[in-house]
């Protein structure tokens, strides 16, 4: 038995990229026992399923942000794409469109700001930073735009089947949206982890003169990303939606932000090729424990920002030092652990 | 005081696995034109980065102007009067010339940039070469052998004394390169010193007073111009015991697989036509810059091509990009396998599987582990790749195994033609061995090799037939038992005639 764990455990430590999501599945766990300590109720089961709900948002825009920033690229439209979605379906659904025939409309939106993403990236080779700060101003515009810059009536009685499944139902206790963004995630890291383009994806990041000469369409596999991205962000505005019961212009403000935060504390590198989606999962519970947890301890907002923000610095510092080359052991060193024994010292024999 | 203004001597420098420098000295007089010969990776250009304090040396002594330097940096170089004009011109191209040549060390009256001042200073210097130049244009849009002729007045205007000139004429007309001859005279009688590295050894007789030679690492000998003849140039440059290191297999040729008809795709591959026979290897050599790499690109459709046609076993192919290639079953494994040729973050595995993935792909593209696994196993036992597991990163293999990983993702998917470029670059002498084993084995196996290399041993060694490339063209092609490193060599600096 005990043989048995150990090789299940080598073989957990020994997937790619499975060190660093250890790591800081060790941190998520230090910070909930901290909030616990200084306050019980942060434990409370109303509590738990709340904050899972809070979070889940937080992993679909992680998964929309990991995928473009494994390519090598950065998708800064997130947050707009997301707002975009919550006014154009809250719009529709307002005007007496079926809900999910709206729900449809406004994917196909969304993938349409992916597919321009991807083109003005790969295709017209503008700089993605760029690129995608422009398509997330017009996608703001077009939020505004679609119900002539007012926020939404409510989107009524009709709407109830659509609010339930995306936010206030209940399946095996546990919300709704925390089952839509497993759901994603099942998905998307299936694509990412066992299939080709899953590996294109990862080849175009890491080396993008090497994958083209390795036959790999690079142009496609970036807007597969950026498609994918808009999707995921696409859904988040609907759950947006549902939640509020309205669609509001500045819905999914910043959120590119906590996307870039989820996928980078959870190990996506933001220099691209490296990283997995699990860490993704584990990158947006952290978010969302912190926000969760310095709210309930009654730290004001801006000092929240402030230790947000500090934590996003700190993840894409180590990545960049870590992940640059040269100094892994070094930083290793500094720190005085071997990077291997760090991800076995986890506390994980009971896997 | 010594005759020479700068002495190296006994220096050694070693890279990881490679031994650049082994025990070279240099000297170089004030009011001598040096030129410094050897083949590609012969040490030449080590030896100028040694010193203008680009890299630092292991062990040696450097003397400049007699007085021995210790911890020489670039800027300590410059401050002591050493410029390099890179082969690769180093300005910044939005940029005016005076910008340019005050870069780094403007003129500031005030807090503020003394413009006027700067572009009267630049153009005295210019008028100093009669170089009609405006110090107010921005350089980018100034012809090639301009840009150079503003980098040499750069270099100068900082008082250097020490001209390094690294394949000045390149990209040069032979207008122009008398105008940059005329320069090089002035300077010289001038009473700097000058070292030229150039391998277009026709030009030499216009300016060289002395030659020094080195060849893997090492001194060869130091000549007067004079006195010696190109023959004892070229052998010293390329002569050296081969055949050895080379396991040669003999095949009879077959049926012909590979045709490439007047291919063209830019100025480095112009009217490129071959054949490859099944059980043959051709080599294809050349100097930097012969156009070889771009060649090969071109018939992988990375680059696109500009006009020719490809034949496979008779076939016309289309082939507009690698997965078109790839697809017809041609292949190329790059020259800079850290570039072009694996996804160093990414594990062996992938790296290996990654034009093959078609291949392993079941049901919606999901990737089967275990016709993955297999894969990856063949490849490793094939070709004794050496590795912990195929988990790891690939970046992580030594140079060698680097190598064979870069040459296994492409032998994995049976190929028809595959095209080594510069295979053993950097590699150790055993493992060259088995690549060069490995491709004995697909030539056995009436797979078409095409064998890009700048080593002429190996080329010689290895390929049952060469062709030569120079500036883009191929310039001849010889039979294994014709060919001699004078005859290549001879071959591969036909440059069209630029100079009387």
């Amino acid at each position: 038995m005990e043989i048995k764990r150990k090789i299940m455990l080598k073989q957990i430590i020994s997937i790619r990229g499975m060190g660093q999501v250890l790591t800081v599945t060790c941190g998520l766990l230090v910070l909930c026992i901290v909030f616990g300590i200084l306050n019980p109720n942060f434990y409370s089961a109303k509590n738990i399923t709340n904050l899972l709900r809070q979070i889940a948002p937080f992993i679909i825009v992680g998964i929309a942000q990991s995928y473009v920033l494994i390519t090598g690229n950065i998708d800064l439209s997130i947050g707009s794409v997301l707002g975009m979605s919550c006014m154009i379906s809250a719009t529709l659904m307002t005007k007496g469109v079926d809900p999910w025939a709206a729900s449809l409309i406004t994917i196909i939106a969304c993938i349409a700001t992916g597919v321009i993403n991807g083109a003005l990236v790969s295709g017209f080779r503008l700089p993605p930073f760029i690129a995608t700060l422009g398509t997330m101003t017009v996608a703001r515009g077009v939020a505004q735009l679609v119900n002539n810059n007012m926020n939404t009536d409510a989107i009524g009685e009709g709407a109830q089947a659509f609010r339930d499944f995306f936010y206030y139902g209940k399946t095996l206790s546990l919300y709704n949206t925390v089952w839509v963004a497993l759901a994603l995630w099942l998905v998307f890291n299936f694509i990412l982890s066992q299939t080709k383009i899953g590996r294109h994806i990862y080849a175009i990041g890491s080396n993008i003169d090497a994958a083209k000469l390795s036959g790999v369409n690079a142009a496609y596999t970036t807007t597969v990303a950026y498609v994918v991205s808009a999707f995921c962000s696409g859904i988040a505005g609907l759950i947006t939606c549902a939640a509020g019961g309205l669609g509001t212009m500045d819905a999914g403000n910043s959120y590119e932000m906590y996307a870039v935060a989820a996928a980078v504390i959870g190990g996506i590198s933001t220099l691209g090729g490296q990283g997995i989606l699990l860490g993704t999962i584990v990158g947006a519970c952290v978010w969302g424990v912190m926000q969760n947890g310095l709210q309930f301890v009654g730290a004001p907002v801006a000092l929240r920002n402030i230790v947000i923000g500090i934590i996003v610095i700190v993840s894409v510092l180590t990545d960049v030092i870590i992940r640059s080359g040269k100094s892994k052991k070094s930083v290793a060193r500094f720190l005085g652990v071997s990077l291997k024994n760090k991800t076995n010292q986890g506390g994980f024999g009971g896997v | 005081m010594s005759e020479y203004i700068v002495e190296l001597e006994n220096i050694n420098k070693t890279f990881p696995g490679v031994k650049a420098l082994d025990n070279v000295s240099f000297n170089l007089k004030a009011g001598e034109v040096l030129a410094l010969l050897g083949e590609n990776g012969a040490g030449k250009s080590t030896l100028m980065k040694v010193l203008s304090g680009v890299y630092q040396k292991d062990s040696g002594v450097i003397k400049i102007f007699g007085e021995t330097v210790e911890n020489l940096n670039p800027k300590k170089a410059q401050d002591l009067g050493i410029a390099i004009i890179h082969q690769e011109l180093n300005m910044c191209a939005h940029l005016s010339v005076a910008e340019n040549i005050f870069l780094g060390r403007e003129i500031v009256r005030n807090g503020i940039l003394a413009k006027q001042e700067m572009n009267e200073e630049a153009n005295k210097i210019l008028s100093k070469f009669s170089l009609d130049i405006d110090p107010e244009t921005i350089v980018g849009t100034l012809a090639v052998s301009k840009q150079q002729m503003v980098e040499i007045a750069k270099a100068l205007s900082t008082n250097a004394k020490v001209l390094i000139m690294d394949e000045p004429t390149s990209a040069l007309t032979a207008k122009e390169i008398e105008e940059l001859f005329k320069i090089i005279h002035r300077l010289r009688d001038e009473g700097h010193g000058i070292v030229y590295i150039s391998h277009r050894l026709e030009e030499l007789h216009h300016i060289v007073d002395r030659v020094t030679i080195l060849r893997d690492g090492q001194f060869m000998k130091t000549i007067d111009f004079k006195s010696t003849d190109m023959r004892e140039i070229i052998s010293l440059m390329v002569g050296r015991d081969i055949k050895e290191k080379y396991p040669r297999v003999e095949c009879k040729v077959g049926e012909k697989i590979f045709e490439v008809k007047n291919l063209n795709a830019g100025r480095m591959v112009r009217n490129i036509s071959l054949e490859l026979y099944a059980g043959e290897i051709v080599g294809i050599a050349g100097l930097m810059g012969a156009g070889r790499t771009e060649t090969t690109r071109a018939i992988f459709g990375a680059d696109p091509k500009d006009s020719g046609e490809i034949f496979l076993y008779g076939k016309k192919v289309i082939i507009n990009s690698p997965a078109d290639a790839i697809r017809a079953g041609i292949v190329v494994a790059p020259e800079d396998r850290k570039k072009d040729g694996l996804c160093t973050k990414l594990s062996i595995k992938s790296n290996i599987s990654l034009p093959n993935l078609n291949k392993l792909c079941k049901l919606f593209g999901y990737v089967s582990k275990k016709y993955e696994n297999e894969m990856t196993q063949t490849a490793v036992e094939n070709l004794k790749i050496k590795l912990p597991n195929a988990d790891v990163d690939a970046g992580s293999l030594s140079g060698g195994n680097q190598q064979k990983v870069v040459v296994g993702k492409w032998i994995a998917s049976n190929s028809k033609v595959v095209i080594f470029d510069e295979p053993t670059r950097g590699i150790d002498v055993a493992t060259k061995v088995e690549i060069y084993q490995i491709m004995n084995r697909l030539k056995q196996n009436g797979i078409g090799v095409l064998f890009v290399s700048s080593e002429l041993p190996e080329i010689l060694g290895i390929s049952d037939r060469i062709i030569v490339m120079c500036d883009g063209r191929i310039t001849g092609e010889l039979p294994a038992e014709e060919a001699t490193q004078d005859k290549i060599l001879e071959l591969a600096t036909k440059f069209e005639t630029k100079l009387a």
